[in-house]
């Protein structure tokens, strides 16, 4: 009998340990409300941001009775070169105010700040948004507040950011300024075309054009092999060349536009020409490994990568002989598309609800939001969101940047197209997107199936 | 003698105060967390704004939901392979490195690493390996056996990445339920062998009607205990399957990782708990089958 009871006992603390672990996923963020701060932590045991996790406490004591101090929220600081700039910068404009960083690691950085936000333990002034899909969710929580007095008020004209605060309006509220505004063009190698004897690829180039510059590029032949071009596993890699001519959104829940580019790219995985998906999701081959390798042509990416290139190649890490004489062009673009269309992805600061300092707060978000901070973008390499002509010098004048006129004129866009413009329900979509993306891309089902399956799911999302 | 309190009373007190550190650490990080998931899924919360009542609305929309039906599966595949198959091969690795062999430390040790190594520097490896088109698993099948390059086995997606995870699963658990397969074999008595030598028996029957039937209550506990793990997976299938971007698609998801998209990514957390309490039911239903069966064997 008691054996009986033992083996009773035990089958149950198995089971509620296992409940434990599946539950404990919506159960214990309960708790959030008593302690945010051990929950985020919590949340992110292989994440680099408890590791990483580490707050800039100033040893400047408020002695100064009109002294404030934000709180803002930031990843990666180390490796980052900007925000420790801009915080610098701000405090010699406003000496009142003290700037306290708090790095909450790039890795899940929107879900730890989510979680710090739930409940109403978090003291942060001002968060940083990375990505759409967190916004929409802080929104929904309330987290973050309404920044449309302070606009008008403050009389921004919100038309000097290129059409990105549209994409991210909420029922006709902004809850974000972004500060940093990242777009798409595509980098090349000049030495693989020079030895070919091709002309390198123009700033008005067709989808057409560019599949054809591709393939001529490419070279199979075995020990030296050249890929015409290459796709990041992101999905916006391949899918969104589908959104530029602004007819489409990721939003739309039909998605038979997006054909014709999954054609293109899948065939060009077929004949060589760029490396194959399976092979890149097997090996996690990272893009700027790929081009920096010496073997790829062309490679579709985000502005981001200028600032890797120029500082990767002065370090030695790259090797200048492999890749050291690259350049620029705009996205291609669909007959009867203006060129200079392209996608972008935007950074930027909100206030948060529960912050006592309001004003100071949204004077910080204004100024690097504004032509101060988009100057301190600048010199660190970075696009600001205001794409001021004094920006754009400076970034042209950094050492390494490409000196062909083609290069410096690809950084210009005509329109600006969110990888993910706001929607209610966009992170699902998102998600659901992402899922059937992978599943085109590594051939577990048909192109037509694929998208069958996303208009079918999203719809389920957009008409519960 | 304390007054009042008999000593049986004493004895007791003591007993509790003994489990009272544990109960205590369970009741507030697992107990009360549990009995809230379970409150969550007939509502819904995002965390932050007021909670509503769902009534039975979560779980009326898991029948429509396509990616929880492939979530839902994938993970009843998955069990169903790596269960049986790493009892097998626990049982067999076990039976014979309780052998006299020569080197047979060596060989437990060997069986036994890949529970102990990382995951993420085995899940590399297998990755290298399995390579669809320069792995060398693949090579041979190209220059050996001489498959076509595009028919090749794509490992990671498609079909075949349910077979992946489960082959890798029971590779990586074999060892651990060999040492306890092990232990079970050790406890049976050498003289029922001898007696069976006597009597004629072959290796077979000696199986069959003494190993067997002896190594009962260990089997019972293997198999729990793998069903348990096995409902659980998430690592294996994101490493395995995942990828740059961590995204699975409807051919490799798994619960737990839904679960947790849908309370932290998208933060539905009633409805993230609907999905938590299927797979409790899952779990609590098939112990319990099992747990029929074990005390239906025994008498």
């Amino acid at each position: 009998m008691k054996k009986k009871l033992l083996s009773v006992v035990l089958a149950a603390s198995m089971i509620a340990s296992l409940a434990g672990c599946s539950g404990s996923d919506a159960g214990s963020s309960a708790s959030t409300d008593q302690t945010p701060q051990t929950q985020a932590a919590d949340n992110n045991d292989a994440a680099p941001a408890e590791t990483s996790a580490s707050t800039d406490t100033p040893a400047a004591a408020d002695t100064d009775a009109a002294s404030v101090t934000l709180k803002w929220a930031i990843w990666d600081k180390e490796s980052t070169s900007y925000w420790q700039a801009l915080a610098d910068a701000y405090q010699k404009v406003a000496p009142n105010v003290t700037i306290e960083m708090v790095d909450l690691g790039s890795t899940d950085y929107m879900t730890v700040l989510a979680t710090e936000l739930s409940g109403d333990g978090s003291d942060f002034d001002v968060v940083t948004i990375k990505d759409v899909p967190g916004y929409a969710t802080l929104v929904q929580k309330n987290a973050i507040m309404s920044l449309d007095d302070y606009i008008s008020a403050d009389g921004i004209d919100l038309s000097k950011y290129a059409g990105t605060t549209d994409q991210i309006t909420v029922n006709g509220s902004l809850y974000e300024l972004p500060f940093r505004n990242d777009f798409w063009v595509v980098f090349y190698n000049k030495d693989l075309f020079d030895e070919k004897g091709v002309d390198y690829p123009t700033n008005d180039m067709t989808f057409d054009q560019y599949d054809a510059l591709a393939k001529e590029m490419t070279d199979t032949t075995f020990g030296s092999q050249i890929y015409g071009t290459h796709y990041h596993t992101w999905r916006s890699a391949v899918q969104l060349f589908s959104v530029l001519d602004g007819k489409h959104t990721i939003l739309d829940g039909e998605y038979e536009f997006m054909k014709p580019y999954y054609e293109m790219v899948l065939n060009q995985e077929k004949d060589g020409v760029c490396r194959k998906y399976t092979d890149l999701k097997a090996e996690g081959l990272h893009y700027s490994a790929a081009f920096s390798g010496g073997d790829v042509a062309m490679m579709n990416m985000g502005s981001w990568f200028i600032a890797t290139m120029l500082s990767n190649l002065e370090s030695g890490e790259y090797d200048s002989s492999l890749c050291g004489n690259w350049g620029m062009v705009k996205y291609p673009h669909a007959d009867g598309v203006e060129p200079g269309s392209t996608l972008g992805t935007i950074t930027g600061l909100s206030v948060t609800s529960v912050t006592d300092t309001p004003d100071e707060a949204w004077a910080f978000v204004k100024w690097v939001s504004g032509e101060e901070g988009a100057a301190v973008m600048a010199e660190t390499g970075n696009f600001p969101a205001i794409m001021t002509d004094e920006a754009m010098d400076i970034i042209t004048g950094l050492s390494g940047f490409p000196t062909d006129d083609a290069s410096k004129e690809a950084l210009t866009v005509s329109n600006l197209y969110l990888e993910v413009p706001y929607a209610e329900n966009v992170s699902e979509i998102n998600s659901a997107l992402d899922s059937y993306h992978g599943s085109i891309m590594s051939g577990e089902m048909s192109i037509d199936d694929g998208i069958a399956a996303m208009n079918e799911a999203v719809q389920a999302i957009i008409n519960p | 003698m304390a007054k009042g309190l008999s000593r049986q009373a004493k004895r007791d007190l003591v007993a509790y105060s003994f489990i009272a550190p544990n109960f205590i650490g369970f009741a507030v990080f697992t107990l009360v967390p549990i009995v809230f998931a379970f409150a969550l899924a007939f509502l819904n919360w995002d965390g932050s704004n007021p909670i509503t009542f769902a009534g039975l609305g979560n779980f009326k929309q898991l029948g429509k939901d396509i990616f929880f039906k492939a979530a839902l599966k994938n993970t009843i595949i998955y069990c169903v392979g790596t269960v049986p198959l790493t009892m097998i091969a626990s049982l067999a690795l076990a039976i014979v490195l309780n052998q006299k062999v020569i080197g047979r430390g060596v060989f437990r040790t060997l069986s036994f690493f890949p529970y102990v190594a990382s995951l993420v520097a085995v899940t590399s490896v297998w990755k290298m390996l399995f390579h669809p088109s320069k792995g060398p698993i693949n090579n041979i099948l190209h220059t050996v056996f001489n498959v076509p390059v595009d028919q090749l086995p794509q490992w990671f997606s498609g079909s075949l990445v349910l077979l992946s995870m489960i082959l890798f699963s029971v590779w990586r658990f074999m060892g651990y339920y060999m040492v306890i397969y092990l232990a079970g074999l050790q406890g049976i008595s050498a003289e029922l062998y001898e007696a069976a030598s006597l009597d004629g028996a072959n290796t077979w029957q000696k199986f069959l009607y003494i190993t067997w039937p002896q190594l009962h209550s260990t089997t019972f506990f293997v198999v729990v205990m793998l069903t348990i793990n096995c409902f659980k997976v998430y690592d294996v299938a994101i490493m395995l399957a995942g990828g740059g971007s961590g995204e699975l698609t409807t051919s490799s998801t798994v619960l737990v990782y839904y679960i947790y998209q849908k309370a932290f990514i998208d933060w539905k957390l009633g409805y993230s708990s609907a999905v938590a309490m299927v797979l409790f039911l899952m779990v609590f239903v098939v112990t319990m089958i099992q747990f029929r069966g074990q005390k239906k064997y025994q008498s």
